[in-house]
């Protein structure tokens, strides 16, 4: 800014100049910190499937609600029908308890009836209904990632 | 000269040729060697050569923003010694900590003193940051103290949940959970954010990983920081707060109105109160040692009962985490059981809603509370308004964390703690 033109004060010569170090450092600042941010994010995760094979149908009584542990899912049958119910509360995702008529959930209290539908406590959605087919081994499938209706089951 | 035998010895050190190269001023016999000796030494000099006789008075900081500072020193040093033998791993970390409690010599005093510094902490920056308010010490020259104060706050906090979730038992592994959930209940960014607390989707290795090096690298490397410009400030804002200030009655002078032909010296420049400007020298005492052993004493106070604590009641440590099954009732730390009260009743406000309304509050105050008089005062007359506002949200904080702490039984319903809790029905 040696030469200053009267009226806008910056000379052309150092608007450009001024404009490029101000870009490039942004620019230089800006994808540092993209690139810090990115790089915490995970590409490649090591969890286990969302899919996962239950027993045969015939190993579940009728009328019987079994809870699968590792699974943290309710396993259903009624006569010739399967359905399965998350344990994770829609709140917080602490395990849901089976009770009376219903599932309590021991972290903040919430508590839901047998269909999953919210009662009371601060859950703020019904617990997830997940889809239940049958594998070719003859065994019952469960997918986690796919959440049903909860009118929804698979018959025998 | 009577001095004492461990004295005579000293000096005749300082003497030496070894002596006189480390310690550029001996023990200070003068008052001119009592202010050479508080600019000459590195950890002296952080402080001032003289003080005002209201900063020391006991009866009005209560030290306790001295108590958080000494606290956090601990929990550095004990923190540093368990980094020795702890592994971040989820196979490993409970074990370690199994380690520690017996097999380790003194590891379980060390884990102890660790754990109780962490919650004094967390109860010392709370007094400390009540005892600014109702001696209103936020006002000008302060503001900018007190928002780092409160940032300071939210990182001991930071610092202490991270602190629990390494040990790996239950209660670390479902306030993982809960915590991470509660991220993805804020707005927008809630669950891209929660996904990158727990470096994926379920809690495990990755999540343990990422809460080790906040808890280890990050958030105290930004504290110490914090801490070093917060202690900064208290000298550059003109020392501890005080009725008689002489911030309040000189104006500042600004640095454009000063003629630009001639040459200024450091002292012309420096702006802002200094504790000197308009003082009276018999308002004045020596740093040494007037403070200086008064700190010494405050920190061997704080060590003494942080060891009676550590050695009287240990640190416990829940069953190896369960990804199945969370206690009942699963309950945060005391700290947190006022806000797992709010959560309990909605996640977004008392998760996000709430904390975040109060840290604005916070920090806004100093800006917007444009009442100057009362600084340097306990319980002012001319504040009580906004000491009762305070007080009444200090209460319903209190009554909350209260609720949580004894009157919450199993699936979190009313238990009174006279009563004996019913027998827990639990029924897979």
């Amino acid at each position: 800014m040696n030469d200053p033109t009267p009226g806008n004060g910056v000379s052309r010569r150092a608007f450009f100049q001024l404009s490029l170090g101000w870009l490039a450092g942004l620019f230089a600042f800006g994808a540092s910190a993209v690139a810090a941010v990115r790089f915490l994010v995970p590409n490649v995760l090591f969890e286990p499937s969302e899919q996962f094979k239950a027993d045969k149908p015939e190993d579940y009584p009728d009328g019987s609600v079994t809870f699968l542990e590792d699974e943290r899912v309710f396993l259903i049958r009624k006569g010739n029908t399967f359905r399965c119910l998350s344990a994770v509360c829609t709140h917080l995702g602490c395990t849901v308890n089976r009770a009376e008529n219903g599932f309590h959930c021991p972290c903040h209290g919430s508590v839901f009836d047998d269909q999953g539908t919210v009662k009371g406590g601060p859950a703020p959605r019904a617990l997830t209904w997940f889809l239940v087919t049958l594998s070719k081994d003859g065994r019952l499938l469960i997918d986690k990632g796919q959440p049903t209706a909860p009118e929804q089951y698979f018959v025998l | 000269m009577n001095a004492s035998p461990l004295k005579q010895l000293w000096q005749k050190f300082q003497r030496t040729r070894i002596g006189r190269s480390i310690f550029r001023v001996g023990l200070p016999d003068s008052n001119l060697e009592r202010s050479q000796v508080m600019v000459s030494s590195f950890l002296l000099h952080l402080q001032p050569a003289k003080v005002n006789k209201h900063s020391l008075r006991a009866s009005y900081s209560f030290g306790l923003g001295l108590i958080t500072l000494y606290l956090f020193f601990i929990l550095i040093g004990t923190g540093v010694l368990l980094m020795f033998y702890y592994v971040p791993s989820t196979e490993r970390a409970y074990e370690s900590m199994k380690d520690l409690e017996f097999v380790v010599s003194a590891g379980q005093l060390i884990r102890n003193m660790h754990r109780w510094a962490a919650h004094l902490m967390v109860l010392f920056v709370v007094l400390h940051l009540c005892r600014v308010f109702y001696t209103a010490a936020y006002k000008p020259p302060r503001e900018f103290n007190w928002v780092l104060g409160v940032a300071l706050m939210l990182m001991t906090l930071g610092l202490s949940f991270t602190g629990y979730l390494l040990p790996w038992d239950q209660l670390a592994y479902w306030a993982i959970t809960v915590g991470t959930n509660i991220s993805g209940y804020a707005p927008i960014v809630g669950p891209k954010l929660k996904f990158l607390m727990l470096g994926g989707n379920v809690v495990g290795q990755p999540a343990l990983i990422r809460f080790y090096a906040l808890h280890v690298m990050v958030l105290p490397a930004v504290t110490i920081l914090m801490v070093a410009v917060h202690l900064w400030r208290v000298r550059k804002d003109g020392g501890l707060s005080r009725p008689d200030e002489p911030g309040n009655v000189v104006a500042q002078v600004e640095l454009s109105h000063l003629p630009t032909n001639k040459t200024y010296g450091l002292m012309e420049l420096a702006r802002g109160t200094t504790p000197q400007v308009g003082a009276n020298p018999e308002d004045e005492v020596f740093s040494w040692p007037h403070l200086v052993f008064r700190e010494m004493l405050l920190f061997m106070f704080v060590v003494a009962v942080l060891l009676v604590l550590a050695i009287g009641w240990n640190a416990p440590l829940e069953q190896f985490a369960n990804p199945i099954h969370p206690p009942n009732p699963a309950k945060a730390p005391w700290y947190f059981l006022g806000l797992q009260e709010l959560v309990a009743h909605s996640a977004f406000w008392g998760g996000v809603g709430v904390p975040t309304l109060l840290v604005v509050t916070l920090v806004l105050l100093p800006y917007v509370d444009r009442q100057r008089r009362g600084t340097g005062r306990w319980f002012a007359r001319e504040r009580v308004l906004a000491n009762t506002i305070f007080s009444i949200c200090l209460f319903v904080a209190i009554v909350l964390t209260i609720i949580g702490s004894f009157f919450r039984g199993p699936n979190w319903s009313w238990q009174e703690p006279w009563k004996k809790p019913p027998v827990a029905t639990e029924s897979h």
